[in-house]
Formats: structure tokens, sequence, C-alpha cells
């Protein structure tokens, strides 16, 4: 438990990091692309505009296209935010699995499950 | 205001909402999407999304922390995620089906729930391992936590049907919302199910990101991440987090809280004006 729970927080610090330092770059390559420009957040499109699931997110990102847009160093960024807390829970069931807690497995399984599927339906 | 000025207007102002959120204990979303609505004119289903991006940043980062003095309860964390994982989906649902007035006079509301909340937090009493809910036990979540010096104290664990479904709740506000709605955690897993407040804290905070990724889901589905805003707002609340917990110990906190949630309350009155209009 407490080797997993120190490659947990490890795991967690580095994600956060790294994510944070991409969505940095990415903001200030984004915006050095559109000085000038007016924003664009005040009104609500309603249709995704950017992405709508996070294979979604990834393949936009490595698109060639975006590059023009700017948009991709920072969208990864964003992906590896959001990926932190499934990979927090999938490393905490990894744990029980080699505890051989039978019920805490399956309750990491139930919690996986349903960030999947918000995720993915 | 062109695009650079307006997203380091942003940026500033998540700063100091995070700075104060974590001097005060609000979570940084439930001050940054009114911020954006009010301040920015934002529309609040974006303000929602990116507030909800900076509450799975700040928790995760902090997250860490907690797992390292082992003071949180993972096994009490995993297991009423089910909860709030559910009712986050739920909320994210009806959030996308609710009018936006609905949603900003409810976000009002909890807002000012938030502030009464924070205020009444008075540490309900603690209970032994052996007076835990049977079901408690069925579920091994009674734990011990390590004290200043070195020893372990036991607790155990009351309350768990209705502790489970208030955090239901506090998974749909989430969700409803854009929050991590820590402060309705925190009453769940204090009050009704009596752990100690520090195992709570650091338990809610593991929780917290888990339950916004699961909102995010549907958020992502319906449009309401704009990369351009969620990456000002999600870097301001974590460095100004991160700044605030390193001034933790030298700010006068005590003042800082009476006139920051005075301003909260106000707020709170804006957003359900807003919501009235």
């Amino acid at each position: 438990m407490n080797r997993m729970t120190l490659l947990l927080a490890r795991v967690m610090v580095t994600g956060t990091m790294i994510s944070a330092f991409l969505i940095a770059v990415g903001l200030v390559w984004f915006l050095s692309a559109h000085v000038g420009e007016n924003p664009g957040d005040h009104i609500f499109s309603g249709e995704p505009k950017y992405f709508s699931n996070p294979i979604g997110m990834v393949r936009r990102a490595f698109d060639l296209r975006e590059v023009g847009e700017r948009r991709s160093v920072a969208m990864i960024g964003i992906f590896l935010l959001l990926l932190n807390p499934p990979v927090r829970v999938l490393l905490a069931g990894a744990g029980y699995v080699l505890e051989k807690n039978r019920l805490y497995v399956w309750i990491s399984a139930v919690v996986f499950t349903v960030l999947a599927i918000s995720f993915f339906w | 205001m062109t695009e650079p000025i307006f997203d380091i207007a942003v940026g500033g102002a998540s700063f100091c909402a995070g700075v104060f959120g974590s001097l005060i204990g609000l979570g940084g979303g439930i001050i940054i999407t009114p911020l954006l609505v009010l301040g920015f004119g934002i529309d609040l289903r974006y303000a929602m999304g990116a507030a909800l991006c900076s509450v799975i940043a700040t928790s995760s980062g902090a997250a860490a922390a907690y797992l390292r003095d082992g003071i949180s309860n993972m096994k009490v964390g995993l297991f009423l995620c089910v909860a709030t994982t559910v009712g986050a989906v739920c909320g994210a649902l009806l959030a996308t089906v609710l009018d936006q007035s609905v949603l900003a006079v409810i976000f009002g509301v909890a807002l000012l729930a938030t502030v009464f909340l924070s205020l009444a937090k008075k540490p309900g009493p603690r209970i032994l391992p052996e007076d835990s809910d049977p079901l408690a036990i069925k579920l091994d979540l009674p734990g011990e936590f390590p004290g200043q010096d070195g020893t372990k104290s036991a607790y155990g664990v009351a309350g768990i049907v209705p502790g489970f479904c208030v955090m239901w709740v506090a998974g749909v506000l989430s969700g409803l919302l854009g929050i991590g709605s820590g402060a309705f955690k925190v009453l769940a897993m204090d009050q009704i199910m009596r752990l100690p407040f520090k195992v709570t804290t650091a338990t809610s905070n593991f929780m917290i990101g888990v339950t916004a990724a699961a909102s995010v889901g549907v958020y992502l589905k319906k449009g309401y991440l704009d990369p351009a805003l969620v990456s000002p707002v999600a870097l301001g609340v974590l460095a100004g987090a991160f700044v605030g917990a390193k001034l933790l110990a030298v700010a006068p906190v005590r003042l800082l809280r009476v006139i920051f949630l005075t301003a909260v309350c106000v707020i709170a009155v804006q957003m359900i004006r807003q919501g009235l209009r």
C-alpha cells in the first residue's frame, strides 16, 4: 500500500506539473498568434467547438491543420490534466489488486467505469 | 479588450481566486465561476467548464501532499466516489437541460450555503473504531492517522448510508454547477460519518478531482470546454492555490475570512439577481 501511495503521489504531482507547463507554453503560443483580436468567450456557441472527448482532443491536437490555430499544445496539457483523476483511481485499484483486496478492486472498478462512461458515451 | 489582455486579466483574477480560496478554505471553482460570469461577461457554461478544470488541477496538485502524509483514507474516498461520480454525471446532464438563469440562481444559493457551512464548521464528535456503523466495518473503512508525535490514533466511521446519500447530492451539485463541492463533502464526512477533520479534508481533496472528472466528460460532449478560457483559468487558480498554501502560515487568516466571506455573500446575491433578471 505504501509504495503504491508514494507512486500515486508522484504520478499526480508530475502529471499536474507537466500539464501546467504545456498549458502555459500553449497559451503563450496561442496568444502570440491572436494579438489584436477580440476574445470570443462571451457567447456560447452550443456545439463542441474544439473537442468532445479525450480521443478527439488528442486527435485534434496532433492534426496538422490545427497547428495553424495554435491550440494544440494547450489542448494536450488540458488532456493530461483531465487524465489525472482516472489514473488516480486506476493506480489505487492496482494497489488493491496487489493486496488481493477483492472488495476494493471492485469498488475502484466501478468508479473507473463511471468515469469511462462519462468520457466516452 | 483584445484576446491577450483579456486572457491575462482572466488569469490574474483566477490567480487571486486561487490564493483566497486556499487561504480561507473554499475551493477555486465556486469563486472563479461568478467572477468570470459577473466580472468578464463570460457565458456561464464556459465559466463552469473552465472552473471544473481548475478544480481538477488543484485537487491533483494538493492530493499528492495529503497522500504522502498518509492522512487521507483511500477506502473511504473510493467508496464515496461511487456516489459522487454517479451524482456528478446526473448533475452534469441536468445542467445541460436546465435554463441558464435557473442555474445562476441555484449557483447563488449553493454559494450562500457554502459560506454558511464554512462558518458553522464545528467538528462533530469523533467515535471509536468499535462503535462504527456495522456496514463500515464490513467495508473495512475505519482507519488510523498519524499524530504530530508519530503515534497513530484509530478512528471509527459512522452513518454510511446517510453519508453516501449526501455524497450523491454533493456529486450532483458538482456536476450541475461545475464546482468541487468540497464544503458539502466535508459536511458529509465530518458531521455524518464522524471522521476526524484532517482525514476529512485530505480525503475530500482526493475525491474532488475524481468527482470533477466525471462531470467533465459530459461538459466536453456539450462543448463547455474552450481551451482558450480553460488555459488561463486553470493555470491561474493552480498557481494561486500554491501561493495561498505558502501564505497560510503568515497571513491574517481570520480577518481575511471575514472580509472574503462577506464578499462571497455579495457575489452570491448578484448571481441570484442575474438569474432572476
